[in-house]
């Protein structure tokens, strides 16, 4: 508890990048499952765009979380985030049933109510006292649904619960080769995780810039989406998957390099050391 | 309120009874839902079967938050040969430990079809062995590579054994490496939390296999394998969530069950009370009939 973390109070404010960030990530969900009624798999790649976008906010929140020095490491928060968020996305993605346009507002909604009895929990009955516990919790739970979602939706094109957990081979439709029946979504869970807390957790100390933390969510995030365009193949028509997978890689060396340039301008001083030299050759 | 003017809890260990007591009112009122949802025919299966459930899934839930606690977690310290424990966070062993055992969980639920204490009792034996290996590497590096004795530095003699523990202790340091009492406070924290793990594991995958069926997704074989799925990833996020809450209730470090901060459990169990109610109850809305 004692430990502090030093955050950036520089750059964008938190709400800014919260509104932007859910903004961007529903927007791209809504295009994809547009995409989806059309019968169009190729707008597939929008989740990925999704999930980014739930990345930015998220890093921002644990930023703001663990900033407090929660004594438990960065990455619990993101192990915590999609725990609750794949509860709150199969529950919203099953209200598909409904009406396919409210899945993700849904997400987002149930995703909020779970994490607040969630940072509840944590702020009282386990007296963390933080300020921000509740919120961020419930902030994180919502994150964690809009970026399963995402994922999602670049493996198989859909949000909705009966395409998640159902695909067709060879004209048969069968529930054990689909995205849950496979178990394919436990490898989004964790991919998706890991891209959640890195990127704060790789950047945190008392040079972090919020420009660079921000750059490795979205390189994160490409690099997460190049694992799930692979998935997709088994999922959506070939042009649609070679598109993601052509979006992700292209998205992810962009963000690399930019990343790569970033570190070297906040670093003190840096060496281009070769791993062999000629001369001992 | 910035994070810099934020004042550590002073009483970070002590009992909160209002929140507790709320927080226990808050999961019956949802139990006394899941009850009702069943007796209206929205949840599949019946009202006491749905309450049988969403029961157990609790239970499961306390032995996790119970279990997470016996765990000799060091955390960064640790890893320099500065305090005694695994040298890694809670989230990260709970998850080790409360995977291996659902692993075997899958395996033995499958073969034990019907036998509800023989899979739950390979499951245990499973998480345990994880923890029993982890615990037995940890001390094989810490002797033989760091070149350090194991020591505890929150108590004069183990609990189990005797030994002195203070002549071993360096200056400077809260103790190292894992003495007795924390290897077998982690067989059996590995214990429990296989065993919570796979108890809302079996249960998920019961409701699922009567709930599915009802939705309109047909085929035997077909089904089970998606219930499986739906209810692999439930058990994974549920075990999560408790893990990282017991760790919230650690904050940070333990040495295992002769640690003073272990005498935290009962609140992480009314924490893993409430947060497994919200979470099954809208784990079992996924099979819903609306």
């Amino acid at each position: 508890m004692s430990v502090k973390v030093e955050a950036s109070h520089d750059g964008i404010p938190h709400n800014k990048v919260m509104i932007i960030g859910a903004v961007i990530s529903l927007v791209s969900l809504y295009i994809a499952i547009i995409g989806s009624i059309l019968g169009v798999d190729y707008l597939a790649f929008f989740g990925g765009i999704a999930f980014i976008g739930a990345l930015i906010w998220g890093n921002s929140t644990i930023k703001k979380l663990c900033s407090y020095g929660i004594g438990t490491g960065v990455p619990s928060a993101g192990m915590l985030a999609f725990g609750s968020g794949v509860i709150a996305l199969l529950f919203a993605s099953t209200l598909g049933g409904i009406n396919i346009f409210i899945v993700p507002v849904a997400a987002l909604v149930i995703g909020l109510i779970v994490g607040l009895f969630l940072g509840w929990i944590a702020n009282s009955v386990l007296n963390m006292k933080i300020p921000v516990m509740t919120r961020s919790l419930s902030e994180l739970a919502a994150i964690g649904a809009l970026a399963l979602m995402g994922l999602g939706t670049v493996a198989t094109g859909h949000v909705g619960f009966t395409d998640l957990a159902s695909a067709e081979i060879l004209g048969v439709t069968v529930y054990n080769a689909s995205y849950i029946g496979a178990g394919l979504i436990a490898v989004s869970f964790m991919i998706g995780a890991i891209a959640l807390q890195h990127p704060f957790n790789a950047c945190l100390g008392p040079g972090e810039k919020q420009d660079r933390t921000n750059m490795l969510a979205v390189e994160c995030g490409f690099l997460s989406m190049i694992a799930m365009a692979v998935i997709s193949f088994a999922f959506v028509s070939l042009i649609a998957a070679w598109i993601s997978l052509i979006v992700a890689i292209v998205g992810w060396l962009v963000s690399y390099v930019k990343f790569v340039a970033l570190s070297k301008r906040d670093a003190a001083a840096w060496l281009d050391a070769k791993p062999f030299s000629d001369q001992e050759q | 309120m910035s994070a810099i003017a934020a004042k550590p809890a002073a009483n970070a260990g002590a009992f909160q009874p209002i929140p507790s007591v709320i927080a226990l009112v808050i999961a019956i009122i949802l139990v006394v839902v899941a009850y009702f949802l069943g007796s209206a025919g929205i949840l599949a299966g019946g009202a006491m079967y749905v309450l049988q459930t969403i029961c157990l899934i609790i239970l499961g839930a306390a032995l996790i938050a119970f279990g997470v606690h016996f765990v000799p977690v060091g955390g960064a310290p640790a890893a320099m040969g500065q305090a005694p424990g695994i040298a890694t966070g809670v989230a990260m062993l709970a998850t080790g430990a409360g995977l291996a055992g659902l692993f075997g969980g899958a395996w033995a639920a499958a073969s034990f079809v019907g036998n509800l204490p023989l899979a739950l009792g390979s499951v245990a034996i499973g998480g345990a062995l994880m923890m029993a290996i982890t615990c037995l590497m940890v001390n094989i590096s810490y002797v033989y590579g760091m070149g350090i004795p194991a020591a505890s530095g929150k108590v004069l003699k183990d609990p189990i054994t005797g030994d002195l523990q203070a002549a071993y202790k360096s200056q400077g340091t809260e103790g190292h490496g894992l003495p007795f009492i924390s290897y077998v406070g982690g067989v059996i924290g590995g214990l429990f939390g296989g065993l919570g793990g796979t108890l809302i594991y079996v249960e998920l995958l019961n409701f699922y296999n009567v709930g599915l069926p009802a939705l309109g997704f047909v085929g035997a074989a077909d089904i089970n394998m998606l219930a499986i799925g739906l209810a692999g990833i439930f058990a994974i996020g549920m075990f999560l969530v408790i893990a990282v809450l017991s760790a919230y209730n650690i904050t940070g470090t333990i040495e295992g069950p002769h640690d003073p901060k272990f005498k935290r459990f009962p609140r992480a169990i009314i924490a893993a009370i409430l947060a497994s109610a919200v979470c099954g109850l809208v784990a079992m809305l996924v099979v819903a009939l609306f």
